[in-house]
């Protein structure tokens, strides 16, 4: 990429953080540039030490980085803890009385205080920055307008002003000329997060009914369907509890609607025993799970991939489920509608495993890159209800497939029995075992079917080699990105993306993994669960895992030294 | 009068088994609503009550243990044209699924919600209920029970039902015409039905509940909260049957902007619409 660079915003819960990387990103976006906001924060309403990194590319920006170009403390206090991030040639910005290059004492507070109120400290940061990236303070103009009425809309801009006047004058010529962006041509461009994308997919997907109790950090998908879901007839109600957000989707899914929760591992947890029933009553429900460190609590505004085999082993008795798991924002809003789909045509539950860094990530986004389906329908009505030769309706008519037209309630002259039981064909309880035996394998058919829909893993990279890397969910576009870093230095390693987890693409992969002399999987968990699963479905050699369980992120650097030292360094000892 | 939604599926219910009162009600009331089968949904969860749905000839969700009025509250938002009704037992809804009924109380979705309230856990052998009163011996209960009785319609009246009654299973016609009405109230309306175990509670029986219980008046004021209180709080001398309480007030249904309209299952998702969510989130070019 020809230009990069990397944006540090650091502050305490409540100081603005999210107003300069939000102001920053679409001012770069309207320059003509593109970018990639991290989230790193605490779990606290006020204080806390957090901070948004912002990096801007000339090229769409698919990860973060660990080392800031630039660096903006709100809160000085936070200066110990963030300036060692600098990178050499780089500079920061702090309201301290003096410093030294590259540290600069900026008077944000005091700008603000002259643009009129002394919450735009931030605001006034931001116009340094811009100033030092080249960008104009006019391009913020219609950032504000979008936001601010009036009076507050004044005050923005004068405090922006203030800051880049303030940077013309202090900060030095190689600083501005270093980090100066070229002009470019600019095209609208999407912003949106993670947790964004999938909510609107969902609603794209037809989701017409979403339950949720706030847990970071799925709530953000909430959010979406509760103010943009209106606009589709989406009913949102926020649950006294997860047992009852999944059980209401259900009872919605047994009505028609497509239906929806979102949360974290521990309402999942709770979830669980429905999950179950979803599976028994062969319901379409929807699953977002962000995940988090765990176990118990753990750290709640943090990221993991810990709870891949929880989702997969997740509910007492054997039933089908389908697993997708985005590895991007796109692929976010993709595989939500694709979820939405299958879980109506197979009558299943459906998961989508996400983790806070992609819920939280944002970038900016094409706005053709995003594919509208129609939503097709898969209930039966009227005429298209079967019906037997005495005039009743079968919910759980055996079928070749495993999957018995669905019909709702509502439908005159039938009625639609759903059971948690072992049931008949008509949805009664029963305790004789025949029946039970062809209950288990028209719902394990299905699962056979669904198998036969499996998204094929995404393959970048030469085709046989000395290492593959093998990601599932949020790690794509790090490992894609480590992959260009190591093919700079004449290493050449490939990359299996895992959209989809279950049912598991194993021959896929079973074709792949062995043309390489190492493979290794990319985990954010501290056990290697992909590299298990792999194991266990496709029967070959995984050589160990690059595991990150610290709550935070891999980076592209990260990963790609990690590969060197075990792949082509002396001595190096794979796994 | 019940016989229109008969079904030829076996009961399993012991013979004498309070549910048998508490099914004829059902039946004669839902008969008396003039509704057809395809019009209502009869929710449970898991127990001996919890089996009734499959007794009756309409829509059934027969879910899982404490979870039925999640599940009933979310089939009327998702289709409001559904009479939706959740029969089953005191273990499911006041233990269980206690947090359920509080919430779905407040919520004042357009359901109807009958108990049958047996004070024991009869599908699993006899052990302590959340209404068991104190004393009483559970097969779980060594010293008997410790803990002070659940009291449901207490508990509905702090939330603020708008329809709060007591029905028994001993007098089925009586139970049936608290039925109609909670069916017929629009908001959350909540019948919990004194229902003898003749199995596993052998304190509770019919003759017990014969000398203890005894109807409201035809001058109880029903819109008198504080007198329907102090009502419901009647526990130990003398049980009142009747209706204690009611008052309307707006429906989830009707308050929540998105419910009113075509069933959920109807509506459709423009490709246009979606396309415009989507460019809320654009960001203007330089």
């Amino acid at each position: 990429m020809e230009i990069d660079v990397n944006v540090r915003v650091a502050g305490g819960a409540g100081q603005g953080v999210h107003t300069v990387s939000n102001l920053l990103a679409r001012m770069a976006v309207a320059a003509g540039y593109h970018f990639h906001v991290t989230q790193d924060y605490m779990s606290q309403i006020r204080g806390g030490r957090n901070s948004q990194s912002v990096r801007i590319g000339s090229d769409p920006v698919r990860a973060g980085r660990v080392e800031a170009d630039i660096l903006l403390a709100i809160n000085p206090d936070h200066l110990p803890h963030v300036f060692p991030a600098v990178a050499p040639g780089g500079f920061a910005l702090a309201d301290i009385p003096s410093a030294e290059p590259p540290l600069f004492a900026a008077p944000l507070k005091e700008m603000a205080v002259r643009a009129g109120s002394p919450i735009l400290a931030n605001v006034a940061g931001v116009g340094a920055v811009a100033h030092a990236l080249g960008i104009p303070p006019e391009t913020a103009d219609a950032v504000f307008a979008a936001d601010f009425r009036g009076d507050f809309f004044d005050k923005n801009r004068t405090a922006l002003r203030l800051g880049a006047e303030w940077a013309k004058d202090h900060l030095s010529k190689e600083v501005v000329e270093r980090f100066r962006l070229p002009v470019r041509s600019s095209a609208p461009r999407i912003i949106l997060s993670g947790n964004e994308a999938l909510a609107l997919g969902a609603i794209a997907g037809g989701c017409k009914f979403a339950a949720g109790y706030p847990m970071t950090p799925g709530t953000g998908i909430l959010s979406v369907l509760a103010n943009d879901g209106p606009m589709v007839g989406l009913v949102f109600e926020q649950a006294e509890d997860e047992i009852a957000a999944i059980t209401m989707a259900i009872g919605a899914a047994y009505a028609g609607a497509r239906s929806l929760v979102a949360t974290s591992g521990g309402g999942f947890a709770l979830m669980v025993e429905a999950l179950s029933l979803a599976g028994m009553m062969e319901m379409p429900v929807v699953i977002a799970l962000a995940m988090r460190p765990g176990p118990a609590t753990g750290m709640p505004t943090r990221t993991e991939q810990g709870d891949l085999e929880f989702v997969l082993s997740a509910g007492h008795g054997e039933f089908p489920r389908l697993v997708l798991a985005p590895g991007s924002p796109e692929e976010a809003f993709d595989l939500a509608q694709h979820a939405m789909d299958l879980a109506e045509e197979f009558q299943v539950p459906a998961l989508l495993l996400t983790d806070q860094y992609l819920a939280d990530t944002v970038v900016d986004v094409d706005p053709d890159a995003f594919s509208v389906r129609p939503v097709r329908r898969h209930i039966v009505r009227g005429d298209s209800v079967p019906r037997t030769g005495d005039g009743r309706y079968l919910r759980y008519a055996t079928t070749g497939n495993g999957v018995s037209p669905m019909a709702v309630p509502g439908e005159p002259g039938i009625t639609v029995v759903a059971d948690s039981d072992e049931h008949t064909e008509d949805g009664h309880i029963t305790e004789d075992h025949a029946t039970r035996i062809r209950m288990v394998e028209k719902r394990l058919r299905k699962g056979a079917m669904l198998a036969g829909r499996t998204l094929p893993p995404l393959f970048a990279g030469p085709p046989k080699g000395d290492l593959l890397l093998i990601g599932f969910g949020s790690t794509k576009d790090v490992i894609e990105e480590a992959r260009q870093i190591l093919a700079r230095e004449g290493r050449y390693a490939a990359a299996v993306h895992l959209r989809q987890v279950w049912p598991f693409p194993g021959e896929e992969l079973a074709g792949i993994v062995p043309r390489y002399k190492t493979a290794l999987t990319v985990e954010n968990n501290a056990t290697g669960q992909l590299a298990r699963l792999i194991r266990r479905e496709c029967g070959v050699r995984v050589d160990g895992t690059i595991s990150r369980y610290d709550g935070l992120p891999f980076t592209p650097e990260g990963v790609a030294s990690e590969a060197r030292r075990r792949v082509w360094e002396k001595n190096s000892i794979p796994g | 009068m019940g016989e229109k939604f008969d079904t030829g599926v076996e009961n399993t219910w012991c013979p004498g088994c309070g549910n048998f009162g508490i099914l004829n009600a059902v039946k004669k009331a839902l008969e008396a609503t003039g509704k057809e089968k395809h019009e209502i949904v009869l929710v449970s969860g898991i127990g001996q009550a919890a089996k009734l749905p499959h007794y009756v000839d309409v829509n059934v969700f027969n879910g899982l243990h404490g979870r039925a009025l999640p599940a009933a509250a979310a089939i009327k938002m998702a289709n409001p044209s559904l009479t939706v009704v959740v029969t089953s037992g005191d273990g499911d809804i006041y233990g269980e699924g206690g947090n359920h009924f509080l919430h779905n109380i407040r919520r004042n979705v357009d359901i109807a919600l009958f108990v049958h309230d047996n004070q024991v856990y009869g599908l699993t052998k006899g052990q302590a209920s959340p209404t068991s009163n104190v004393g009483w011996p559970g097969s779980l209960q060594r010293a008997g029970v410790i803990s002070e009785p659940f009291p449901p319609l207490a508990v509905a009246m702090a939330l603020g039902c708008g329809f709060v009654a007591r029905g028994f299973a001993g007098d089925p016609d009586f139970t049936a015409d608290l039925m109609l009405q909670a069916i017929r109230f629009p908001g959350f309306a909540f019948v919990d039905i004194l229902q003898p175990c003749v199995t596993f509670n052998k304190k509770n029986t019919y003759s017990w509940y014969g000398k203890m219980a005894y109807k409201l008046p035809p001058d109880h004021d029903v819109t008198n909260r504080g007198k329907a209180f102090e009502l419901a709080l009647e526990w130990e001398e003398r049980i009142p049957l009747g209706v204690l309480y009611r008052k309307e007030r707006p429906t989830f249904g009707e308050m929540h902007p998105q419910i009113p309209g075509p069933p959920l299952s109807d509506r459709d998702t423009p490709e246009e619409t979606v396309r415009g969510l989507l460019r809320r989130r654009l960001t203007a070019a330089g």
